[in-house]
């Protein structure tokens, strides 16, 4: 059991004048409690008015993504303990717009992951008994691509976003080279087209921010790498 | 929310090249240390370093190197900018002070490379 301060920055749009602002409020903390519990705490008990977005608590829905003291985190997978401190600053995640307290616009990440044309693109259509399969082997170049939670962690934490708002973003990089590394997908050139974008690849300039962000431990930098390696293969052929 | 029109870049050849000139470059950077500080006999001094210059071979690894660094850098500002930029004029003023640098810096360079002779 401690006290923690849980400084949370706030904005209301209902009081557009007021700014951003910095409210301070103490908790309880009880062993193995995350942030989320901390801030349903706040929420149920102190002050219905913070607003903040959750649904699965499991690390599986994306929902909870929040800068934590420092760092893009998940404030269902992070247990207030293992923060190392006694006071605890949350804020929006940066880079996209502030709906309301800690809940944010993910528009930005959304335009960014339409544009590299998320889906499988197939020329043929599936066969009429089966799957489109794939072998083990294949399989397996889709690992630690698959798995991302759409959470946003990794395109709010990217300089290269913060400096341009149409930037693709290292979410959808990371998607796009999940379609281009699939066995199973013919668009590889419609994927890579929509890459090499003004606001696309080329403005990545491997800062390693969306490795460190990502909570799932994918690596959006690594794909990026792939997919411009993969487009000046086909230029110099 | 509208989707946007993607806006080809066509970066990739420029990306690409730069990186082989980062490499190249570190290479005569330490072939230029290595041949000026190490190699060299006796007292580093500018008959010794125009002796080496006025060669054939010096020159065109000279003149190479002034073009490639001229490019790495020159490039890399123009990356900086077009990250950070985004105003019509500015860019258009900022991009054309960087055309013509690199205009004016190479012919300087090969200007005082090219008739340049040992003893002169
Ligand atoms: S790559 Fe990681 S940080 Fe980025 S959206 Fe997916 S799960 Fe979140
Ligand atoms: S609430 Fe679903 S990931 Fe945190």
């Amino acid at each position: 059991m401690a006290m923690m301060t849980f400084k949370i920055h706030r904005f209301n749009p209902d009081d557009e004048r007021r700014g951003r602002y910095v409210q301070e409020y103490q908790v309880d903390v009880r062993k193995g409690m995350t942030i989320l519990d901390c801030l349903n705490e706040i929420k149920w008990k102190q002050d219905g008015t913070l607003t903040f977005r959750r649904s699965c608590r499991s690390g599986i829905c994306g929902s909870c993504a929040m800068w934590v003291n420092g760092m893009n985190r998940l404030a269902c997978e992070t247990q207030a303990a293992t923060l190392g401190s006694n006071r605890i600053e949350i804020r929006p995640m940066p880079g996209y717009p502030v709906v309301k307290d800690l809940a944010v616009s993910l528009d930005p990440l959304v335009r960014g992951l339409m544009a590299v044309k998320p889906w499988l693109i197939a020329n043929g259509p599936p066969p009429t008994d089966q799957e489109r399969l794939q072998s083990p082997e294949e399989r397996e170049k889709l690992l630690g691509l698959y798995e991302c939670i759409l959470c946003g962690a990794c395109t709010s934490s990217c300089p290269s976003f913060w400096a341009d708002g149409d930037y693709i973003g290292p979410h959808a990089f990371l998607k796009a080279y999940r379609f281009v590394a699939d066995s199973r997908d013919d668009g590889a050139k419609a994927h890579l087209d929509a890459c090499d974008d003004k606001h696309g690849l080329w403005r990545c300039h491997t800062i390693f921010n969306c490795v460190e962000a990502c909570p799932k431990d994918l690596n959006p930098t690594k794909a990026i790498s792939e997919l411009k390696k993969e487009l000046v293969r086909r230029k110099i052929g | 929310m509208s989707y946007r029109e993607s806006v080809r870049s066509g970066g990739a050849l420029l990306w690409f090249f730069q990186r082989v000139t980062g490499v190249y470059l570190a290479v005569v950077l330490f072939l230029h240390v290595i041949m000026t500080h190490v190699l060299i006999r006796g007292e580093l001094s500018f008959d010794q370093v125009a002796d080496r210059v006025a060669t054939p071979l010096w020159k065109t690894v000279d003149i190479s190197f002034l073009v490639v660094a001229l490019f790495h850098g020159l490039y890399g500002l123009w990356i900086v900018l077009d990250d950070y930029i985004h105003r019509d004029w500015l860019r258009v003023l900022l991009y054309g002070g960087i055309a013509i640098a690199a205009l004016v810096f190479t012919t300087l360079g090969i200007l005082t490379l090219l008739p340049f002779q040992a003893g002169g």
